[in-house]
């Protein structure tokens, strides 16, 4: 399948257990590549360190959500009973506020849960139907028990060499050149 | 993974000198108080009381801690556990302090004046529940639960300090089944006899609840404090580390969220309803001088903690835990004293000497209680199986 003329999408490489993927991507990084990624059948504890990721913005994401369901929640009460549909309930004042607060707890809980879920969708561009690694035989042992680390040509300092030099050294196997042919 | 040698750590008599001091200002000001209610026609029970509750919390709480780490079998808090388990070992002191109360049973609570329940049919009606001898009756009962439980555990945990024996975990493991029912429903009857019926009239289911969540939150910040200044002092620095902080501030912000919701829910139901015995209770609180408590406690007690603590680089600062632990201990003080103060004093209230007197009394006694406590056994549980889990834990 695999044709020459497609353009070069990154390196490959497999490695046969979560420590020594861990090990690698450490090594990886402090020769300085920054566009790369790992590929494991479970979350390995500890890659997101050994890979040096920043850390998620998901948190404020969620923060935003969760404000946004509380004040969407609390105005809709407020106008609904202050001016939309101004009735009197059991003697209490229009606006009364201790009446608002479940549901406004809920929406804030709701749209909290919804900014996590979309937003973790988002974050981690899914859903995703085509990925150049795909391409490659055996990256389908990556849901059993494949370990891979793929380094991308869009990084600034890629030399294909250097890049299969590397990997090398840190013990991978099975290092392919991974090209796109979507 | 290789198991190392978990070297234990004791306090070896660096405290004696401040146990001491605690032991002379609680005598001291404990006979202050006494001279000054032979001599005062206020005679500071209502105070005592609050402050009584106050470390009452924090001593069940211990044992809520120590209960629900065994019941789980909880791997990361071995080595924060021993600090809980001075905490809960507290329930004798707390027994001890609890005599006055007894003594002062006629300045506290309206329904034993049998002269008063005579003319209330309400009270009439509640009698075989609210009287004397039964009354006290259950609160030995409680005290004798509590410390049963508490000893068993504490036991068991020293104990194996020295041999070791993984049978004594089990056996704690064992005695959490049984232990958080019983907790439970102890926790829950002494919240209602001793706070609740105050205001004889007045009922909410929601009141056991309420004291459980000040009483888990304040032994928990209670914890953190004690760790940090163990730490300052060259104690724990090795084995409590930053993600044992950052469970207990996770747990800290969690039940400030649950005593919110505890007590929003209880005001909440009060007020959809307005039914007058239901709402005298909040009646109280929330005119004259007592509304500016009760939207402290709303603010204090919630939303500042809520929003400066749900940082995970907050939790994780020690000089911050600290400051939001102390906090939040002084706002769950500010809270007995709402619960108990407003009933006697409808229009607000200004701390008197003999007031004073208590609460320092009260707290020297309690301090020294645990620095007492401290001394005489290794700081944490280095033998138990799964301290080694413990020290090596990890937030992900």
């Amino acid at each position: 399948m695999s044709d020459n003329q497609s353009p070069l999408y990154g390196v490959m490489a497999a490695f046969d257990s979560p420590d020594s993927l861990i090990f690698a991507s450490k090594s990886v990084v402090k020769a300085g590549y920054c566009k790369f990624d790992t590929y494991t059948p479970f979350p390995v504890h500890g890659i997101e360190k050994a890979m040096n990721l920043k850390p998620s913005p998901l948190p404020w994401l969620v923060l935003c959500g969760g404000l946004f369901g509380a004040s969407a929640g609390f105005g809709l009460q407020t106008w609904v009973s202050i001016k939309g549909y101004a009735l009197v309930i059991s003697g209490k004042p229009l606006f009364s506020y201790q009446a608002f607060v479940p549901v406004t707890f809920e929406l804030m809980i709701l749209f909290s849960a919804f900014a996590a879920v979309f937003g973790m969708f988002a974050i981690n561009k899914l859903p995703q139907f085509y990925h150049p690694v795909f391409t490659q035989k055996c990256f389908e042992s990556v849901t059993t028990d494949g370990f891979f680390l793929m380094i991308e040509c869009a990084d600034p300092q890629f030399d294909l060499a250097a890049v299969h030099q590397l990997l090398e050294k840190q013990g991978g196997f099975n290092i392919v050149d991974v090209r796109d042919e979507g | 993974m290789k198991s190392v040698e978990v070297k234990a750590e004791q306090l070896s008599g660096r405290f004696s000198k401040f146990t001491q001091i605690h032991v002379a200002v609680a005598a001291i000001f404990g006979l202050v108080s006494l001279v000054l209610v032979n001599s005062q026609a206020n005679h500071g029970l209502p105070m005592y009381l609050s402050v009584f509750m106050f470390f009452l919390t924090i001593t069940l709480g211990g044992l809520f801690w120590v209960t629900i780490f065994h019941l789980t079998r909880s791997g990361w808090s071995v080595v924060v556990r021993r600090l809980f388990e001075h905490l809960m070992n507290r329930v004798g002191l707390m027994a001890l302090l609890f005599i006055p109360i007894v003594l002062g049973l006629h300045g506290l609570y309206e329904w034993t004046h049998e002269a008063h329940v005579m003319h209330d049919h309400l009270l009439q009606v509640k009698a075989p529940y609210l009287n004397q001898p039964f009354f006290i009756v259950r609160s030995i009962v409680y005290f004798i639960v509590w410390f049963v439980l508490a000893r068993g555990f504490f036991n068991d945990s020293t104990q194996q300090d020295i041999n070791g024996d993984p049978l004594l975990t089990a056996r704690s493991q064992k005695r959490s089944t049984y232990g958080i029912l019983l907790y439970a429903i102890t926790i829950s009857f002494a919240g209602i006899d001793w706070i609740m019926t105050l205001t004889p009239h007045w009922y909410s289911t929601m009141f056991g609840v309420y004291i459980f969540a000040g009483a888990a939150l304040s032994s928990l910040c209670m914890v953190s404090l004690l760790a940090l200044f163990l730490r300052r002092n060259g104690f724990l620095s090795t084995v409590i580390s930053v993600e044992h902080y950052h469970d207990l501030g996770k747990l800290i912000y969690g039940f400030v969220i649950f005593w919110a919701y505890i007590g929003f829910s209880q005001y909440f139901l009060i007020w959809y309803a307005n039914i007058p015995e239901e709402t005298m209770f909040y009646l109280s609180r929330n005119t004259a001088a007592w509304k500016a408590v009760s939207l402290m406690l709303v603010f204090g007690h919630f939303l500042v903690p809520f929003v400066l603590f749900m940082s995970r680089h907050m939790k994780r600062n020690r000089v911050i835990h600290a400051c939001i632990a102390a906090w939040i201990l002084l706002m769950h003080a500010i809270d007995m004293v709402w619960l108990v103060l407003p009933t006697f004093y409808p229009n607000g209230y200004m701390p008197t000497v003999l007031d004073i007197a208590i609460i320092i009394a009260l707290a020297a006694a309690y301090g020294a209680a645990v620095w007492k406590g401290l001394d005489t056994v290794a700081l944490f549980a280095h033998q138990d199986p799964r301290v080694d889990e413990s020290m090596r834990f990890e937030n992900v």
